[in-house]
């Protein structure tokens, strides 16, 4: 290693020796002390640009690998900026590879100091191969290729605002030139491809889509790879335009897929180029209609090339080639599902058998895989019932040990989750709530209310499985989980639902023990629908006061206000109530909560103040909820993971059983 | 020099992982979920101890928690700190280095038998260890996450040929040389060049300027 100075080298034995991260960080401030004199000596002057003249190339150059070198390992570094420029602007080669190293390794492209970068940057990317250096020309040449990566590659790395505004015309003209050497265009694009990230629609896609066609001529793999990546950002920003290179795309593909067409060196245990392939199907993964045009030359070779990767894909030997393999077989499943219901049919059978194989293998990376993209290709028009199949298998990973897999089988089971299934995916998702791990817990608590409710054919077994739910973990329901609950049964006054939540929440509320959760929805359930049950043996008024009152002391404030509503319900409906109510009223009267206070004052207040029917009007039965379009679970889903879930798809599509129920409250 | 640890044996004899049996959204939701910013986020090195050995950020660390919120990531092709307040430069650091040491927290607590895949805040760690490092790449959901696997394994390919029979004090003593390998490799975010004789030959030409 020619460049590495035996400083340098000691320095970091010292360093390792360190016994204790206290000595390190002294022999590290020590250093840093020693450095900041050696570039500020104090006695002698400083150049126009702050760096010390005296300071021989080699020094220059120990001293700022020492600097990047303790900024690695975690210390701040704060000065030397102006050292690191004038190595930067240096014409020597071996200067201008640490100053550029430091400079993308030290400093933010926020940093003012950029500035004063901007031209030798521009400098150093514009020299050509064709500008000639004095003398011996082949040499000159080659070197400035070697300087135009570095200033690319820093471009690349930091690419702060100001920077762009200044550089993305002389990146761009570079990375079309004909006369830039593959290294330079391939990190030209990539330093493209950072700029239009950080500065979104940078370039026009109508006048720069021509430009990416002849780029994609190239049949150097490596300047393919790096352009591939540009083509698949700006095509996701602006999709339409470049929607004519897709006959480009398909016809490389083809070539490697097909015919294998590949140089030796891009072969990755015998597979072309894999990296590029994926690339490839990411860039197609754009155009969803791609293939409904039947009368395009690209469509059936597109066709013929996913077929083909779908039917070779195999397991090998080598786990590195399986890897390779598998990885494209699953980004080409990918563009199945982009397809969607364009895609024909049996192509969209075959994945899901292959999926199907997966998912059942030991291997764990592919078996998560394998669920993951069923998941996805599940919610395609017609393919539920492929993957519902598979629904014992799927339950099995449900309780695998490892939590990646984990997800993903609550994942599918929540998409696959149907009518006819709904009962017994459910159960056994509350079955595994009670052994699972805190971190999946609200997510599943969430998951299963919101399948009962979409699913339910018996609206009790909704209820039922809410209590369930809470019983197990009612720490993870929260309170949007259970206002839902007395929503639905507001919302249903056919049939004895209204009677059985009422009778069920009057059982699950009776030991002495309950959870907060389940006191909050039976004092409301109770106070709205009790007097459904009370004629039934034992369910009296009096007996539901009881019943609620015994957690009185152990209940939260909110809880206690909810229940203070109640009391005042039944003391309006049974006559057995009020002496039994009054004196709680009373001691609560002075309360420090405030609503507690009021509520008490009121209700006490209110059997004086107004007409037995004014009472009668104020402690009625609430009206039906408004169905929004969008439930509060939904918007919690929503938040927790993303537009993008298929969970949140799923969700927000109402089920058979839900229209159904929203035509029996219409009537 | 004294070798603490070595990747020659662990590369030849990776461990056969067999199947135990031999074999064979809706679309517009899949291709937004395209158009979201897909890319690597860092690349880490790290021993058992936790000590880091590589650290190569290509976007820097979201420093808020709203930028963790799934929905907020999700506009159009924004990178995440497109949306965070303008952060100092140590406040950039220190988020680093706290993320770095739980990611090392999470890669060293699985199992051998778990999946290489971690799914963490709303990006997605892909990890393997190799003798005493750990190495994890960080991408988004939408990545293709066995790709990069096989794009760790690449890296060590290449360090190995480099090095011949590298070992981690290797690393150490040489780490301009790993980051400028690296760069042939990986930028903005990316795979620049996958062919193991290109990258390696360039390098070695770029040394000789020098």
């Amino acid at each position: 290693m020619s460049s590495q100075a035996r400083g340098l080298n000691n320095f970091i034995s010292d360093l390792r020796n360190s016994k204790s991260r206290e000595e390190e960080s002294n022999r590290v401030e020590v250093e840093l002390a020693k450095i900041r004199k050696k570039f500020n000596p104090g006695d002698s002057k400083l150049a126009a640009d702050g760096s010390n003249p005296s300071l021989s190339s080699y020094q220059r150059k120990k001293y700022v690998w020492k600097l990047v070198y303790i900024h690695v390992l975690g210390y701040e570094v704060d000065f030397g900026h102006a050292e690191v420029l004038a190595l930067v602007r240096s014409a020597k080669y071996s200067e201008k590879v640490v100053g550029y190293a430091a400079l993308s390794l030290l400093l933010r492209g926020s940093d003012p100091v950029m500035a004063s970068v901007i031209g030798t940057l521009k400098a150093d990317l514009t020299a050509g191969p064709g500008d000639a250096a004095r003398g011996k020309k082949a040499k000159g040449a080659v070197k400035n290729d070697a300087v135009q990566c570095l200033a690319l590659c820093s471009l690349a790395n930091i690419a702060g605002l100001e920077l762009i505004q200044a550089m993305h015309v002389e990146v761009q003209r570079v990375l079309v030139a004909p006369s830039s050497t593959e290294q330079v265009r391939k990190k030209a694009a990539l330093c493209l491809l950072r700029l239009t990230r950080t500065s979104p629609n940078l370039l026009s896609g109508r006048e720069f889509a021509p430009r990416v066609a002849n780029l994609l001529q190239d049949q150097h793999l490596g300047v393919l790879t790096s352009v591939m990546s540009l083509l698949s950002c700006l095509a996701s920003q602006q999709t339409p335009e470049y929607e004519g290179l897709i006959p480009h795309v398909v016809h490389i593909l083809s070539k490697l897929v097909m015919k294998k067409n590949c140089a030796r060196d891009y072969l990755y245990y015998r597979t072309p180029s894999p990296w590029l392939q994926i690339k490839l199907l990411k860039f197609l993964q754009l155009y969803p209609n791609a293939i409904e045009n039947n009368t395009a030359e690209y469509t059936s070779q597109l066709i013929n090339v996913v077929s083909k990767i779908m039917i070779e894909t195999d397991v090998s030997e080598s786990i590195n080639k399986s890897n390779a393999d598998h990885a494209i077989l699953f980004e080409a499943v990918n563009l199945i599902v982009v397809w969607g219901p364009t895609c024909p049919v049996e192509m969209r059978e075959g994945a899901m058998k292959i999926l199907g194989k997966f998912i059942s293998v030991r291997e764990p990376n592919i078996r998560y895989l394998g669920l993951m993209t069923m998941a996805k290709l599940a919610q395609i028009e017609g393919s539920v019932e492929g993957a519902k199949k598979h629904q014992a298998t799927v339950l099995v990973s449900l309780k695998d040990a490892d939590i990646s897999v984990r997800r993903r089988a609550l994942d599918l089971l929540f998409v696959i989750c149907d009518t006819d299934n709904a009962e017994r995916i459910v159960d056994e998702l509350v079955a595994h709530l009670v052994v699972a791990d805190a971190s999946i817990r609200e997510e599943m608590v969430l998951k299963i209310a919101i399948l009962a409710e979409k699913y339910a054919t018996d609206l009790r077994w909704y209820v039922d499985t809410i209590l369930k739910l809470i019983s197990i973990s009612g720490d993870y329901v929260s309170d949007p989980i259970w206002h839902r609950v007395v929503q639905i049964v507001t919302n249903h006054p056919q049939g004895d639902l209204q009677g059985y939540a009422a009778a069920t929440l009057f059982v699950a509320v009776s030991p002495h023990r309950a959870h907060e959760t389940t006191v909050r929805i039976a004092a409301y359930i109770l106070g709205e629908f009790g007097f459904l049950i009370a004629e039934r043996p034992g369910m009296s008024g009096e007996e539901q006061f009881r019943v609620l009152h015994q957690h009185w002391f152990t209940v939260d404030m909110q809880t206690r206000a909810i229940l203070i509503s109640t009391y005042a319900k039944l003391a309006n409906l049974y006559e057995e109530c009020r002496p039994l109510v009054a004196p709680v009223f009373a001691r609560s009267k002075n309360s420090v909560n405030v609503e507690i206070q009021q509520r008490c004052a009121e209700y006490a207040a209110m059997r004086e103040a107004f007409s037995p029917e004014a009472v009668e009007d104020l402690l009625r039965e609430m009206p039906p909820f408004e169905d929004r379009r969008r439930s509060a679970l939904e918007l919690r889903l929503l938040e927790t993971e993303g537009e993008n879930s298929a969970a949140v798809a799923k969700a927000s599509v109402p089920s058979a059983v839900e229209e159904q129920r929203a035509l029996q409250m219409m009537q | 020099k004294t070798e603490l640890s070595s990747f020659h044996t662990c590369i030849l004899h990776q461990p056969r992982n067999q199947y135990a049996a031999k074999i064979k959204a809706t679309p517009s939701h899949e291709s937004d979920r395209i158009k979201s910013i897909i890319m690597i986020r860092f690349f880490l090195l790290q021993n058992r101890q936790g000590k880091t050995r590589l650290s190569k950020w290509y976007v820097p660390p979201p420093t808020n928690t709203s930028n963790n919120n799934p929905s907020s990531s999700s506009n159009g092709s924004q990178i995440p700190y497109q949306n965070a307040s303008y952060t100092t430069t140590n406040q950039t650091e220190a988020e680093k280095v706290r993320i770095e040491s739980e990611v090392h927290r999470l890669v060293t607590s699985r199992d051998k038998k778990y999946t290489n895949f971690i799914e963490y805040n709303n990006y997605k760690l892909i990890y393997r260890r190799y003798a005493g490092l750990f190495f994890t790449i960080a991408v988004d959901v939408a990545d293709n996450e066995l790709s990069y696997l096989e794009s760790i394994h690449l890296f060590v390919e290449l360090l190995d040929s480099y090095f011949a029979n590298v070992c981690e004090l290797d690393i150490v003593f040489n780490f301009n040389k790993v980051y400028s390998i690296l760069d042939e490799y990986m930028l903005a975010g990316e795979i620049e060049e996958t062919s193991k004789r290109e990258i390696l030959d360039r390098v070695k030409f770029l040394e000789k300027l020098e």
